[in-house]
């Protein structure tokens, strides 16, 4: 018999929204009352009342939840694994405590790191325009090795803009200390009082619009379109005039009455990711640093910059600015001076020399060997310091792996059992990644906390102002997701590991995979010293190098030396000055002169010829300084040949004293003998040994000293080791020189020191990291030796009944581990030595890379890793057997 | 203990599975109730007050066996627990003194 059924539309949109609890046996009452009706009442009604039924069925507390009635459940499941995980976590606090704290650790170097790398490459996004600004880079390759500058002629700007299309605006700044720029003295008109202070530049206007500085005051558009016009940040604007709105008002630099300066604008302060960091810019309008000087194509002193139009194809562009700059101002600039045409066409092909343009957005990465004077970061450096805090977090997750397939002997039971009781792999697997995601997530608190506490320590190597950005909407969204991605990485392998137990074997009893040492666990453990032997080799060659730096001989006396700034307000003073202090009983000499044989002092390129020789012969690019006579005595600067100037001979006023590399590129006895530049014809009366006068990256180049006076840097020669008393006998003569002029000093070898600032830092970086690949390395190890033991107990303790000594234990626990260091040694020898041999490439003058490096990072490892060892294998081997043996 | 609320139908849905004892089931309780009330009731309103009384505890619920004319449907019989017996007799008495409090005067 065909039964008749209820409509079918209805009955499937009943089953549909129905909760699947509740669905059997409402649709079964449906059904009986159907079949009733059907024959009390025919097909008919029984339908419409169907429906109706149906219908007002159709409730919420009828209706399964959206959510899906299924995920209570699951949640249960969840919450038991992250229960038996907690439980698991505190049964065994040490080798969760090796697995929790490593990991936080390495996340705490990775979130430092990952906010340093941030903050390097946000340097100069904030300019509106930065995709179409470029600095302009003239490059020529020299002996193989290319240098780029950023410094071009005056009338340069102006001729890209007149010349090209492509460029819609140029703008150029000169910060040479040569014609005034970078520190001064300076004070407002009507006060008497000398401030010192930094960041003085010569900057055109065209320039402050195409970076579009934000102005506080003053017209953004004409702050420095009048001749002798000023903008001055807003820092510096507080502190020479508080609270009140400067433009208009007098500045007057470096004592110069007679030529003040009027503040057209006050400019927020340059961002600290900003490549150019000024106090001062002084307009450029009407001025000229020599007559023509403006036209004039043969001295480069101007950063230039330029705005280019939308859509410029960069690379076919730069090649033809090159090309038509080259041809149409220097080849005729280069003739002028009486060079052939050939000559010069040879010089531009045997130099390659061309000009490109650099994205102002990557100024400060990278610029590598470009001669700007500004402070750099370094590409090279982001990528180090990325794949640093990689390989610490690899480490860590390297410890997570080992230990969670080490103890695996004792979850085999669990995961048995689990397996009986009707769960799939998956479920196992489910199981072991969110016990990992968890300790992933704790790992991640944690490292937070210490990345909190280690912020100022990291800033203050890492010369950053690093915050950690709550405030951002993606940082703690971010933090969660990579927690959760981390934790699943790190326990991919384990949980595949663990969820593959066959349940009939485990429960049986005879599991002893975790137990071997595997090849894997093994593998890791090597890569993991690799990574840490490396960074030792290369902390111990830094710090090699700044030892060899410090301590080599530089060719002149960097100690006891005071320079005293700023004595330029002075004026011919200045020679009085320095004959007061030259009778004080503690000062050896004193001499006066700009041109310290420390970077960053003033500098003046030149070249020179042999008389006679000027543009037949190339001419030998070189320093040419003015000091005074007892510039050499001063600084302990050797003569080799000849003698020193004589302030009693007026012949000396054309004498010149070379070093040994002028000697040498100008070639002959030159003793005697007269030389050319461009400031006159010179005798040559005395040459000294080579002194270092730039950081040992570089050569010493060739090197001319004339005498001239009236400089800011006053050299003190002191000759006893108390200090603090000369400073004040040397405060009070200048006192009555300067009374409105506090005393600035410095002492030489702090500054020569400084020039090495940054590889310092380096040192101070790579320690720390290298402690810390260390120290997570050898929580692992030690957590795995403790395993081993924990695993060997019984076969020890039969061992020692059986007559096995102690140390004959001890080797035995050991030797596996040891093995693995000594293997990971010979690894990283290489690796270290390749990557250090890279490093010191930068320096002309470097440390030897020798041998003793690597024997002392080897045993160092290796010691380190046996003491690491030694803890539990003695432990073990000094146990009474009988506490093993009891136990069953 | 916050006191349990029982609703009028409720309470009649209750009183209709103590009643039926054993053999309380949706299209029972609905036949039987309609046949004292003297009005159609609909199954709807009966399943939705059987579960809010199973979920505070008044019922209890089996499953019986397979029957034909259901479709293959189980039947789900109710029985009354020892808290529903509580609650009905609670009912009972507060409706039994309030009665008694009615001046027999009133209706001469």
């Amino acid at each position: 018999m065909k039964r008749t059924l209820p409509p079918h539309l209805l009955l499937r949109f009943f089953r549909w929204f129905c909760h699947p609890k509740l669905l059997k046996y409402i649709e079964g009452d449906l059904m009986e009352l159907y079949s009733e009706r059907l024959k009390e009442k025919g097909k008919r009604t029984a339908d419409l009342r169907f429906i109706f039924d149906v219908l007002l069925l159709f409730r919420p507390s009828i209706i399964k939840p959206t959510e899906g009635y299924k995920n209570l459940n699951s949640y249960g499941m969840l919450k038991n694994y992250l229960k038996i995980s907690w439980r698991n976590l505190l049964k065994q606090k040490m080798y969760s405590f090796v697995k929790i704290g490593g990991f936080a650790v390495g996340v705490a170097a990775c979130l430092l790191i990952a906010l340093f790398i941030k903050d390097e490459l946000s340097y100069d996004q904030h300019y509106a325009n930065h995709k179409k600004l470029f600095r302009v880079l003239g490059v020529i390759s020299e002996d193989g090795a290319s240098k780029k500058g950023v410094a071009f002629p005056a009338p340069m700007a102006s001729a890209l803009k007149e010349d090209f299309p492509e460029i819609v605006e140029t703008g150029r700044y000169n910060n040479s200390e040569l014609f005034g720029a970078g520190s001064s003295e300076v004070r407002v008109a009507d006060k008497p009082d000398n401030a010192y202070d930094e960041g003085f530049v010569y900057f055109d206007q065209s320039l402050v619009n195409m970076l579009q500085l934000k102005f506080i005051y003053g017209n953004p558009e004409k702050a420095l379109s009048e001749p002798n016009a000023i903008v001055i940040t807003k820092r510096k604007s507080d502190k020479y005039f508080p609270g009140e709105n400067p433009v208009g008002k007098l500045l007057v630099i470096n004592d110069q009455a007679d030529r003040t300066y009027t503040i057209g604008g006050v400019i927020e302060d340059f961002k600290p990711t900003s490549h150019l960091q000024f106090d001062f810019l002084i307009g450029m309008v009407g001025l000229e640093f020599w007559k023509d000087e403006q036209q004039y194509w043969g001295a480069s002193n101007y950063a230039t910059y330029v705005l280019v139009e939308e859509g410029t194809d960069i690379p076919s562009f730069e090649a033809k600015l090159s090309n038509q700059i080259l041809e149409n101002y220097f080849l005729p600039m280069m003739l002028e001076e009486g060079q052939s045409e050939a000559d010069a066409r040879k010089f531009f092909k045997d130099t390659n020399a061309h000009m490109e343009m650099q994205p102002i957005d990557q100024v400060h990465l990278y610029s590598f060997g470009v001669d700007d004077s500004l402070v750099h970061g370094d590409i090279r450096i982001v990528w180090l310091f990325g794949g640093i805090a990689l390989f610490i977090l690899l480490i860590a997750a390297i410890n997570f792996i080992n230990l969670s397939t080490a103890k695996s002997a004792n979850r085999a039971k669990e995961v048995g059992l689990r397996k009986v009781s009707g769960s799939f792999r998956i479920n196992i697997i489910n199981q072991f990644l969110s016990e990992s995601v968890m300790f992933s997530l704790i790992s991640f608190v944690l490292g937070l906390m210490i990345a909190l506490l280690t912020l100022p320590y990291f800033n203050m190597i890492s010369g950053k102002s690093i915050v950690i950005p709550w405030t951002y909407w993606w940082f703690t969204p971010s933090l969660l997701v990579l927690s959760v991605f981390v934790g699943i990485i790190a326990g991919i392998y384990p949980s595949f590991y663990l969820s593959s137990f066959m349940p009939i074997q485990v429960l049986k009893g005879n599991l002893t995979q975790g137990a071997k040492s595997s090849p894997l666990r093994s593998t890791l453990v090597i890569f993991q010293f690799t990574m840490s032997i490396i960074l030792i080799i290369s902390t111990m060659v830094i710090y090699r190098q700044m030892n060899f730096i410090l301590n080599t001989k530089i060719g002149f006396e960097k100690d006891q030396v005071v320079l005293l700034q700023g004595t330029n307000t002075l004026k011919s003073q200045v020679v009085t000055l320095a004959e007061e202090l030259r009778s004080l009983p503690g000062v050896v000499n004193v001499s006066n002169g700009d041109y310290i044989p420390v970077r960053g002092s003033k500098r003046n390129g030149n070249s020179f010829w042999n008389e006679g020789k000027v543009n037949i012969d190339p001419g030998v690019q070189s320093q040419f300084w003015r000091i005074d006579p007892f510039y050499l005595n001063t600084l302990g600067i050797k003569l080799v040949e000849g003698r020193d100037f004589n302030s009693d001979l007026a012949s000396d006023s054309s004498a010149i004293i070379i070093n040994e590399r002028m000697a040498k590129e100008l070639g002959g006895d030159l003793l005697g003998k007269r030389i050319t530049n461009y400031a006159g014809l010179w005798t040559v009366i005395g040459i000294v040994e080579d002194f270092h006068f730039e950081s040992l990256r570089e050569n010493i180049i060739p090197l001319g000293l004339v005498l001239g006076q009236e400089a800011s840097v006053l050299a003190v020669k002191l000759n006893t080791e108390n200090m603090s008393d000369n400073i004040s006998a040397i405060g009070h003569v200048w006192e009555k020189f300067a009374p409105h002029q506090p005393m600035r000093y410095n002492f030489l070898d702090d500054r020569y020191a400084a020039m090495y600032d940054d590889v310092q830092r380096m040192g101070k970086i790579f320690t720390s990291f290298s402690v810390l690949a260390i120290v997570v390395a050898c929580l692992g190890l030690f957590a795995l030796s403790a395993f081993t033991v924990e695993q060997r107990g019984k076969e020890i303790s039969v061992r020692l009944i059986l007559g096995a000594s102690v140390n004959s234990v001890f080797q035995l626990l050991t030797w596996n581990f040891v093995k693995l260091v000594v293997i990971a040694f010979a690894i990283a020898t290489p690796i270290g030595w390749y990557l250090m041999t890279k490093w010191l490439q930068d320096y002309v003058y470097k440390t030897e890379l020798g041998w003793d490096i690597f024997a002392v990072a080897g045993s160092m490892a290796i010691l380190i890793a046996l003491i690491t060892i030694s803890y539990q294998s003695l432990k073990a081997a000094w146990m009474k057997p009988i506490t093993n043996l009891r136990s069953e | 203990m916050k006191q349990q609320s029982l609703g009028e139908f409720e309470e009649l849905v209750l009183l209709m599975v103590a009643a039926l004892h054993d053999e309380a089931y949706g299209v029972a309780i609905l036949e039987n109730l309609e046949l004292k009330l003297e009005k159609k009731v609909n199954i709807s309103a009966i399943h939705v007050a059987l579960k809010r009384i199973e979920d505070k505890g008044f019922v209890k619920s089996r499953f019986g066996g397979i029957t034909e004319d259901r479709g293959g449907r189980r039947k789900k019989f109710y029985t009354i627990t020892a808290l529903g017996k509580k609650m009905l007799d609670i009912q009972y008495e507060l409706r039994a003194s309030i009665y008694q409090q009615i001046p027999k005067i009133s209706f001469g």
